[in-house]
């Protein structure tokens, strides 16, 4: 294929705005499918991407469109919408040339809107706005079109779709073709293949997602990876449209996989240059930004033989989730576990629920926790990613936090409730812009951890599901933060403390003790629930002890049923931790993220 | 070898709210029906051993006709048993009569067991109860009368609405009686009942341990033995037939829903009347060994003095502690073991689930 008949691009959207239903339009519309073998949202592979809407993985698909007499190739490389997954999105932008900016024909711009759009200009890619459901009864594409001329598109750049109906695609497709540069990197010169993804299979081994960006690269050839130095011979090379087609070569511009006998996912570092070991280039393409984990949690087997399954199953994840970090980490409450970290808190659920559902083994998970810094008096500095690292008081000299800005998109008329809702969160307003008369962006510096605990739950409930927020991490500042103990039965459970504002924690105490008393169960004897800093308790409550477990009854007809109900009880104790002699369901882990009072 | 035997009557003249057993409303000519397949069933499955224990429960057996008891005796007389074989009625006070009475006694039923329930008019009525205290009275002189020596009352108590004042007053009715046995039941809200169906909840379990404790120290102080979580008697007294079935052993079950355990087998016929006939099932549990183990552990820990630890060691070939890590249990006074047995204290046996689960969770890997 000739370079000028090849567009690279992605699509990129606020969740929900129907990106995933576009791609399967694209798909079927150039002939990829047809419309028997679509499965709504092909591209989404994972069960639970397509339970959640939400697209994790990336996925390139090869698409083959006639125009007159030229065929033209469509690389469409998908992209996450989440902004806990904007590093993914910046590595797919890397590898296109154009992308599609998806706006809800009834939502209008929202918060990811905006910053997929400036991830996607910082990588000085050309921009196609669709207004996308324009199908909807609610739909409203002319307001739409005002909002995008607003943040500087102008009408003629704009093509209004359905990827319900299809109305709009083939326009969509000419434009892409008429507006997307091709790609220009010269197929002569030695082999620069960016790697932008990678996926474990267990025949074949480490599958990289590659775009060529100079050079060709072929079957058998030996490449080298610029930043590792290791080197491999080249086994297969194939393109997805969208079932896996084997191809010879890769050419610049075009994008694939390519597959080498790499045994394990740590020897692929996404970002870094493919080339050539007997023609090498002289230097990298400019890799990513490293990505740092923001938000980390323990994870630990409600069973403590599954150890060595959860390290396992944290392995296998780590084989296509670069951005996922553990290390074994030991709590006198729960045993051997691992302190993992998170790019954010959907990145968290995720994993929490992959670990659940695909490899079946029951997780506590401790409270998230975002990074501290800790200054002690003899001005060294702490990292402190776990309150159980957190220095005696008397040694510490400044706490600081991390904070971040964040945009928060919202009909106006729940300015109120929202500046409210930030204030609460120890938020500073910075302004606030309108797009038009009824919508807003609303710009706070927070602190990360307040978003951590439960904003997103608020912001929905706030703004009765009408708003959207983005954030950035901007950095840390000073903040008077202590370390909160939780007691139970007059013994520390190390795994649920947490770090505070000193000014919220009598507050927190109090909520998080009430909250354990409702879901610790009555056990045989009274067990006293205590918050504590120091040694100052702050918050006591008590559950109280079981006075009847029994049953009134058994005769000859009621044997069988009284074992059947016993089972049970000891399968439900399964699920609890025995911390103490106290016995603690796995919820309790997670009371400590509660703030509503009871 | 099997030494009881259960016979199930699922008739009534009128049901009670609580009630989850086997029942159905009296009509005679389903009754005439009824004991016709009765017969049959014990005909083809009884085996000809002499029992120790026989018990015709219900529904109501005592609301069957004069003719339909003589009858009931006919079949009663298919089963072996000996001069001592305790053989129990349950009825309650509304339809016994001197006539019934004469015919228990000449067919050998030594043991008669009434379901009182409560004496508070509010609390009967919740219950769909229809008796008076002089009633009770008065057919309890004629049981007395007619040469029963061995009498039974059951009591519900943690009524919704119930105070323990209540409770005292019912009990200081039933012991005016003098019953050589007492059964006291903490109301279970069971599903498919009326109470279910009406949505009614339970009382607080801490009014509820509290009537429980004071029925314990009262019955006790007037010098009733507790011998199983709600049941108390005079000395000699226990209910063997019950007694059975908290000791693990066999016992047939005849009747539409009752229950059996032979050969390894426990297994319930169907509560179908029209099924009946067919012998279809209920529910069939082929019992392994380790079940066979758990059963006893959870029905033994049931009677005060517990398990005994040298019959459960001649029983299943090894010791209860080689089998379970119970010694923990035992620390934190949830156990005591002492004169060869194991069992839970007294004051901790409202609770005896909990304790039970524990213990089947300390089971050792073998």
């Amino acid at each position: 294929m000739k370079q000028e008949n090849i567009r690279n691009f992605c699509i990129i959207a606020h969740i929900d705005h129907g990106k995933s239903t576009l791609a399967d339009r694209i798909l079927e519309r150039t002939g990829a499918i047809d419309k028997r073998e679509l499965k709504d949202q092909m591209l989404d592979s994972m069960d639970l991407e397509r339970e959640r809407g939400i697209t994790i993985k990336l996925n390139a698909v090869q698409l083959s469109y006639q125009k007159g007499q030229e065929e033209y190739q469509l690389n469409l490389i998908d992209t996450p919408g989440h902004v806990d997954f904007s590093y993914e999105v910046s590595r797919s932008l890397a590898a296109c040339e154009g992308a599609l900016l998806v706006v809800d024909a009834a939502q209008g711009i929202e918060a990811q809107t905006l910053a997929n759009l400036y991830l996607a200009l910082d990588n000085h890619l050309t921009i196609i706005p669709v207004i996308n459901k324009i199908d909807l009864p609610s739909a409203d594409p002319e307001k739409v079109t005002k909002e995008l001329e607003n943040i500087g598109f102008s009408r003629e750049e704009i093509v209004r779709t359905s990827a319900k109906t299809g109305e709009g695609i083939d326009e969509l497709l000419e434009k892409i073709i008429e507006v997307i540069p091709h790609p220009t990197g010269d197929k002569k010169k030695p082999l620069k293949a960016l790697i932008f993804d990678s996926l474990f299979d267990s025949y074949r081994g480490v599958i990289t997602s590659i775009c060529i960006k100079e050079g060709e690269v072929k079957v058998g050839d030996i490449i080298r990876m610029m930043e590792t130095g290791a080197t491999y011979e080249v086994v297969g090379l194939s393109i997805n449209n969208p079932k896996e087609q084997e191809v010879k070569s890769l050419i610049a511009g075009e994008v694939g996989y390519l597959y080498a006998s790499i045994k394990s996912i740590t020897d692929v570092h996404v970002g870094d240059t493919i080339t050539l070991e007997d023609h090498p280039a002289e230097e990298r393409l400019p890799g990513y930004k490293p990505m740092k984990p923001t938000v980390y949690c323990g994870l630990y087997p409600i069973e403590s033989n599954k150890f060595e399954d959860l390290r396992e199953a944290l392995n296998k994840l780590k084989l296509n989730d670069a951005a996922l970090t553990f290390e074994p980490e030991t709590s006198k409450a729960l045993g051997f576990g691992f302190r993992c970290g998170f790019l954010g808190l959907l990145h968290m659920e995720i994993v929490e629920e992959r670990i659940e559902r695909e490899f079946g083994i029951d997780l506590i998970a401790t409270s998230p926790s975002v990074v501290y810094e800790v200054e002690l008096n003899d001005h060294t500095k702490v990292i402190v990613d776990n309150p159980s690292k957190m220095p005696k008081r008397e040694a510490i000299n400044k706490t600081y936090e991390p904070y971040v800005n964040c945009s928060i998109f919202s009909p106006s008329e729940y300015i109120g409730p929202l500046m409210e809702l930030c204030q609460d969160k120890r938020g500073t307003f910075l302004n606030m812009d309108y797009i038009d008369t009824e919508r807003v962006t609303i710009h706070y510096e927070l602190p990360l951890s307040e978003i951590v605990y439960d904003f997103f739950d608020r912001l929905k409930s706030c703004t009765k599901g009408y708003a959207s927020f983005d954030y950035e991490v901007i950095g840390y500042k000073p903040s008077d933060l202590v370390k909160m103990d939780i007691l139970l039965n007059g013994e520390i459970v190390d795994a649920l403390s947490v770090i505070v504002h000193k000014d919220f924690a009598y507050q927190r105490g109090r909520i998080v003790v009430e909250k354990l008393r409702e879901i610790i169960p009555r056990q045989l004897f009274e067990v006293p629930i205590q918050a504590a800093i120091g040694m100052h308790v702050i918050a006591r409550e008590t559950v109280k002890a079981l006075r009847k477990d029994v049953l009134a009854k058994c005769y000859g007809g009621d044997v069988t049923r009284k074992k059947k109900l016993l089972e049970k009880q000891k399968e439900g104790k399964k699920r609890m931790k025995q911390i103490g002699s106290v016995e603690v369901p796995q919820e309790a882990f997670l009371s400590i993220l509660s703030t509503k009072e009871s | 070898m099997i030494k009881h035997c259960y016979i199930h009557i699922p008739f009534c003249k009128t049901i009670c709210s609580y009630c989850d057993f086997c029942k159905q409303f009296y009509d005679s000519q389903k009754v005439k029906e009824y004991l016709k397949n009765l017969r049959e069933e014990i005909e083809r499955d009884y085996q000809g051993e002499e029992m120790d224990t026989i018990y015709i429960g219900g529904g109501t057996p005592t609301c069957l006709s004069l003719e339909e008891l003589k009858e009931l005796m006919d079949i009663l007389s298919l089963i072996h048993k000996s001069h001592n074989t305790e053989i129990t009625i349950e009825g309650n006070v509304e339809t016994i009569s001197k006539e019934k009475l004469v015919l228990f006694k000449q067919y050998g039923i030594n043991r008669i067991s009434l379901g009182i329930e409560s004496i508070n008019e509010n609390h009967l009525r919740f219950l769909e109860r229809n008796h008076t205290k002089e009633q009770i009275q008065k057919t309890i002189q004629m049981i007395r009368k007619e040469g029963f020596h061995n009498l039974n009352l059951d009591l519900i108590y943690a009524i919704p609405g119930e105070t323990i004042e209540e409770v005292q007053e019912d009990l200081d009715f039933l012991l005016s009686l003098q019953p050589e046995h007492i059964s006291t039941y903490s109301l279970m809200i069971e599903d498919h009942t009326k109470l279910k169906i009406q949505g009614v909840k339970p009382i607080a379990e801490e009014t509820d341990e509290e009537m429980y404790s004071l029925i314990t120290s009262y019955l006790k102080e007037k010098g009733y033995i507790h011998y199983e979580i709600s049941n108390f008697s005079k000395k000699g007294y226990e209910s063997k037939h019950n007694i059975g079935y908290w000791k693990n052993e066999e016992y047939y079950g005849f009747g539409c829903g009752a229950s059996s355990y032979k050969d390894s087998i426990r297994k319930t016929n169907t509560r179908s009347l029209t099924n009946y006939p067919k012998g279809n099932l209920l529910e069939r549990e082929e019992v392994t060994e380790s079940d066979k183990i758990e059963y006893e552990i959870l029905l033994n820990l049931r009677l005060l003095e517990g398990i005994s630890l040298s019959d459960f060691e001649e029983k299943y070939q090894m010791p209860l502690k080689d089998l379970y890590n119970y010694q923990q249990l035992v620390e934190q006074g949830l156990l005591i073991e002492e004169e060869n047995h194991l069992r839970v204290p007294e004051e901790k046996i409202y609770v005896s689930n909990e304790i039970i689960v524990k213990l089947l969770q300390s089971k050792k890997e073998i």
